[in-house]
């Protein structure tokens, strides 16, 4: 090497150009993120267990003298697993971005996406899609396994083509995803798995019920309208009795989602990681 | 054609403005300004808690300054269509998640930019992961961590590597191994900025110094110009005629002490000087040698005062 060499500066490293962030690599790193923990198998493992092994068992032990049928008992009965199952769910939503957090990889995302907001869209959406495939699958087979079981039975018989069935078991699927999201931003907002997975069951799950047992009439008016309550009215075969429509059950799980979000996009850009 | 041009005038700089940062009352960064080039490796010194990792977790926008910013080729990093490979950052806490391979975490953040596998593998290699790749993060020991963190702040063949504390928990072998990497990253242009709260690691390493106390500049210079210009170099000389001696070489900027008898320690001037004065005046030298202080003693001097106040601070919270 010659003095000049090396004395001279180089010239400044131009990095390679054809490496670009995407919000389709965003969906792709979120995706193998999922599936690398070993902690999503598991959980989802047991939540298709769960919603397919308990809808099972309770068809079974459904007395077959049972007085009252019809398809509305029936989709109640074999979707009971399921709706149970959406914990198991929810704490997954939570673990995906918690997770993150309590391990520190969130610096290493955050620095591949800094401007932050589309790392909580990717993930959203791919865990999103992803409960919405496996328990759209698992909401159908539980019905057709628990029909087979039904069959004889006043609760038998039943077919997606009655009336307000395939609305209901949709209405199902849908319910588990609007949870799924709702938890998962409940973590974006919290950042921490304990109080994170409290709060959800503490504040989405119990006050609710808790709560219509107090004797003031304004809280019974209110629980319906409460996050984790506001699915119910999409689960039914036969919604005209439920306090708030088809339409109103959507429109509030959207406002409820859009709530949560925009928390935790505010938040997400204005904190430190 | 001029906006690209002034573009190119600060590809490669890392631009500290201002930069302050109070998480609460605590102030971790006070004021900053410093800048960062190409083609050196630059180190980062100051002791625990001057502030060199939240300047760093700035410069990455993982913190946002509370006043002043941080600038990374004249943008700020959020500004980057393809952060990674524009800067390359391993940072001091563990930035992986325990349950996932070495290799798929690698893999996550590579397809954020459509990185292809094939770099990922090679980047493995790099650091020599090869064996572990598929294994949890969790079981990693410290000194493996830090070459996941390093393979992960080269994934995007960047041109700004910002490493803090890289060699911690790195066994001899990898501390070599990374002054080498690290010499080599930036003889071929890149910047090359890393932190660290010992002087003994960055002065083989390290061409130019910033370094930094109780989150202020103490001092922006060359590694050589730290040593020599914080006066530590001084003249051993040891003579039978030592009094006379220190008599003829007293002169202004220059101070002569005698620890024991017979010997002599001489600041301000140069051996030379003292060997002619010697013989000008007929005086007898058996020994005469250039002591130069060493690179830890300046970073101490420098940096006194920051620890001291750090301590008696924290004596009087406890
Ligand atoms: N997230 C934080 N919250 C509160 N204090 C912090 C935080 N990060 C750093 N500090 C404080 O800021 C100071 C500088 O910390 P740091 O940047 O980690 O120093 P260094 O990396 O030089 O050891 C320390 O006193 C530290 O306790
Ligand atoms: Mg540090």
């Amino acid at each position: 090497m010659t003095a000049a060499a090396m004395t001279d500066r180089p010239t400044a490293y131009t990095p390679p150009a054809n490496y670009r962030l995407s919000a389709a690599g965003l969906l792709r790193s979120e995706w193998t993120k999922l599936w690398s923990l070993r902690s999503t198998w598991i959980v989802l493992l047991c939540a298709v267990v769960f919603s397919g092994g308990l809808g099972a068992i309770i068809a079974s032990s459904v007395p077959t003298d049972q007085a009252f049928g019809g398809a509305g008992s029936a989709v109640d009965f074999s979707m009971a697993g399921i709706s149970l199952a959406s914990v198991f769910v929810a704490v997954l939503g939570i673990l995906t971005v918690t997770g993150e957090y309590s391990t520190g990889s969130i610096r290493s995302t955050m620095s591949a996406a800094p401007k932050r907001l589309s790392v909580l869209w990717a993930k959203a959406a791919v865990y999103g899609a992803v409960v919405a495939v496996l328990f759209g699958a698992m909401v159908f087979l539980t019905f057709f396994m628990t029909q087979a079981i039904f069959s004889g039975t006043a609760l038998g018989g039943v077919s997606l083509s009655d009336d307000g069935v395939l609305r209901a078991l949709l209405g199902y699927m849908a319910m588990i995803v609007y949870l799924a999201l709702l938890a998962l931003g409940i973590g974006a907002i919290l950042r921490n798995s304990a109080g994170s997975i409290g709060f959800y069951i503490g504040v989405i799950m119990i006050l609710p019920q808790l709560a219509t047992l107090l004797p003031w009439n304004w809280v019974s008016d209110v629980t319906p309208y409460a996050p984790g309550n506001v699915p119910n009215a999409i689960l039914l075969v036969d919604p005209a009795g439920s306090t708030l429509s088809v339409g109103e059950s959507w429109l509030w799980m959207g406002i409820w989602l859009v709530v949560t979000y925009g928390l935790a996009g505010v938040l997400l850009k204005r904190r430190d990681v | 054609m001029k906006a690209r041009f002034a573009r190119r005038s600060v590809l490669g700089m890392i631009e500290i403005e201002h930069l302050t940062k109070r998480y609460g009352k605590k102030t971790a960064v006070d004021d900053l300004t410093f800048a960062v080039k190409p083609g050196v490796v630059t180190g980062f010194l100051g002791p625990n808690g001057a502030g060199k990792s939240t300047t760093m977790r700035a410069i990455v926008g993982l913190d946002a300054p509370t006043s002043g910013l941080a600038r990374v080729n004249g943008k700020h990093y959020s500004e980057f269509r393809s952060p990674l490979t524009e800067v390359g950052a391993l940072l001091e806490a563990k930035s992986v998640h325990a349950g996932r391979s070495a290799y798929k975490h690698l893999l996550a953040l590579a397809r954020t930019h459509g990185i292809p596998k094939r770099r990922v593998t090679e980047v493995i290699d790099l650091v020599g992961l090869h064996e572990v790749a598929g294994k949890r993060v969790g079981g990693f020991s410290l000194g493996m961590g830090q070459r996941l963190g390093i393979a992960v702040a080269l994934l995007g063949d960047p041109a700004v590597l910002i490493l803090d504390e890289p060699v911690n928990g790195l066994d001899p072998d990898g501390v070599k191994w990374i002054r080498l990497l690290l010499k080599g990253l930036a003889a071929e242009g890149r910047t090359v900025f890393l932190s660290s709260h010992l002087m003994s690691e960055l002065a083989q390493t390290a061409e130019h110094l910033i370094v930094i106390g109780q989150g202020r500049l103490l001092a922006d210079t060359t590694v050589d110009a730290f040593v020599t210009g914080s006066g530590q170099t001084r003249v051993r000389v040891v003579s039978p005629d030592a009094a006379q001696l220190a008599e003829r070489l007293a002169g202004p900027g220059i101070t002569v002490s005698s620890p024991e008898r017979g010997v002599l320690e001489v600041t301000g001037t140069e051996a030379a000087v003292v060997g002619q004065t010697a013989a000008a005046h007929g005086l007898v030298l058996h020994e005469l040698r250039t002591d130069r202080g060493s690179l830890e003693d300046a970073f101490m001097q420098l940096t006194a005062d920051a620890v001291e106040y750090r301590q008696t601070s924290e004596g009087a919270n406890r």
